[in-house]
Formats: C-alpha cells, structure tokens, sequence
C-alpha cells in the first residue's frame, strides 16, 4: 500500500533530478562542475540544517550516535562527482551516462538480494531478471540517443 | 585502453550512487530523515570545499557573478535525498533506483522539448520516449 505513494515520490525525486542537473548544467558551462557541485551542497547543508531544526520531529537517537560507517554516503556522492569530470571529456556524455545506470542499477539490485547495509531483503526473482533484460534495452536506447544528440 | 578504464571507473561511480542509497535509508530510518539529508549534504560539502581550494583553476568569483537563478540548482537536493531516504526501506534500492530513472528521463524530455532553461529546445525523441516506454514495465515488474 505504501508503495503507492512512494514510487509516485520517487518519480517525483527523478524529476527534481532532471531540473537540477538542467539548471546546474548552465552554471557548470560557465564557471567548472567542481565549484557547481560545492554551491549545490552548501545551498543543500543550509535546507538541511534548517529541516532539522524546525521540520523534523525529535528523534531518540542523533546523528552522533549512529555508526560512523553509515555516514560515509556522501564519499560517494563526491566520488561520483569526480568520477565525471575527468570521465565525459574522455568518453563522451553518452557513454558516461550509460555507465553510470548500469552500475547504479546492477549495485541496486546486489543490495536488495544479498540484504548489504542493513538493507531488507528482496530476492532476485524471474520478474527482476525480466525488470533486468528491458533495462537493458532501455540503457542502449539512451545511449543511441545521447550518440544522436551529441552528434547533431 | 584508457577508455575501457575509464568506463570501468564511472560504472564503479554509479554503483557508488546505489551503496550511498543503500547507506541513507537505514540511517535515516534510525536518525531520521532529514538528519541523515543533512550528513550527505554537510560532509559532501566538506570535501567539496577541500578539493575547490586545491583545484587548479579558481572558480569561486566567477560562481557569484552569475545570475541568481542560475545558483538555485542547489534547492532541489536535499527535496531529492529526503526522497531516496524515505523511499529505499521500503521499496528497496533496486525500485527506488528505477522510478528515479523514469522520472529523470521523463522529466528531461519535457526540459528539452519545450527548452526549458534555456536549454536548446528539442523535439521528443523516438530513442528516449522508447526507453521510457522499458523503464515504466520494469518498475512495474521489479516493485
């Protein structure tokens, strides 16, 4: 029941997504992605900050407290950030794009199976591998895509 | 080659956008929501800062002589992680990874299409409204 309203949110996070990386695309052209990504951040830590102080109720447990492993995320984020700015000049945005799908997706997907970071567990089941298959399909169309566009 | 390697370090990057999903949820499922938003936001930012001062070219001054407009891309993050931290417990990493995909992909056709800012406007595109078309069955039958 819940995911009724959670996967509309979801498609709503991917839709966020896409006009920030339009606005941030224009930034990024004039002054590097670098010094985009560390404005996207701070503008981000200063919401945040601001979210927990007056929007999110008390919570029994704070951020301190928790294992120091499950704060790495962001070491991620920022690799990923990296990753791509020394990436797309090589390889070209469509072949960058791909990429990065397919390991988000493949990552995802060994998460959820083999139950990693204190994730649940959801199995690898024929309707996955299927899921699989037309993602498969779908990254190559993106990419056919983005070779025509970057191209034209 | 290089190129090969270089696919191969921007894969391991997207897998590292699912491990960071993969980590936010449980955090925020003990810390909550908008703390575990803030600890993406404020440690990125951290390192962010730390790699812009050793950068070789200096970006900063030139960052706040652009239009204002043009600096509110950063608005939309945290709406985004609160969104993956509150969705991934539930949906898992899997699910939660397509329907952003979908809706990235949707949305970024329409920006295109109608040139939204001022991004050079371009039809809908057959590749795209394809791949949509994929990307939707999947969700359906991965959830």
């Amino acid at each position: 029941m819940l995911s009724f309203i959670l996967i509309p949110l979801a498609l709503l996070g991917g839709a966020t997504l896409a006009v920030q990386s339009s606005v941030n695309g224009r930034l990024g052209a004039a002054v590097g992605i670098l010094a985009t990504a560390w404005l996207t951040f701070v503008v981000g830590s200063v919401i945040s900050v601001l979210l927990v102080l007056f929007v999110q109720a008390p919570q029994d447990i704070s951020l301190l407290a928790a294992p120091r492993w499950q704060m790495t995320g962001a070491f991620f984020g920022v690799f990923y950030i990296v990753a791509m700015v020394f990436s797309v000049p090589l390889i070209g945005i469509a072949a960058a794009t791909v990429a990065v799908v397919a390991g988000q997706l493949t990552m995802g997907l060994l998460i959820d199976n083999f139950a990693w970071l204190g994730n649940q567990r959801i199995a690898l089941d024929p309707q996955r591998w299927a899921a699989i298959v037309l993602l498969l399909g779908a990254i190559a169309l993106i990419y056919l895509g983005n070779r025509k566009r970057e191209t034209s | 080659m290089k190129q090969i390697f270089t696919l191969i370090i921007v894969f391991a990057a997207g897998m590292g956008l699912s491990v960071e999903a993969g980590l936010l949820g449980p955090l925020g499922e003990t810390v909550g929501h908008m703390s575990a938003t803030l600890c993406i936001f404020l440690v990125g930012g951290l390192l962010l800062s730390l790699a812009l001062i050793f950068a070789p070219t200096r970006a900063l001054p030139q960052l706040f002589s652009q239009p204002r407009w043009m600096l509110t891309g950063g608005v939309l993050g945290p709406v985004y992680v609160v969104i993956i931290t509150t969705a991934t417990p539930i949906l898992g990493v899997g699910t939660t990874m397509v329907a952003i995909l979908f809706g990235q992909i949707a949305t970024g056709l329409l920006l295109d299409h109608f040139g939204a800012f001022g991004v050079p406007r371009q039809r809908v595109d057959r590749y795209r409204t394809g791949a949509l078309f994929l990307i939707a069955i999947a969700l359906f039958l991965i959830h």
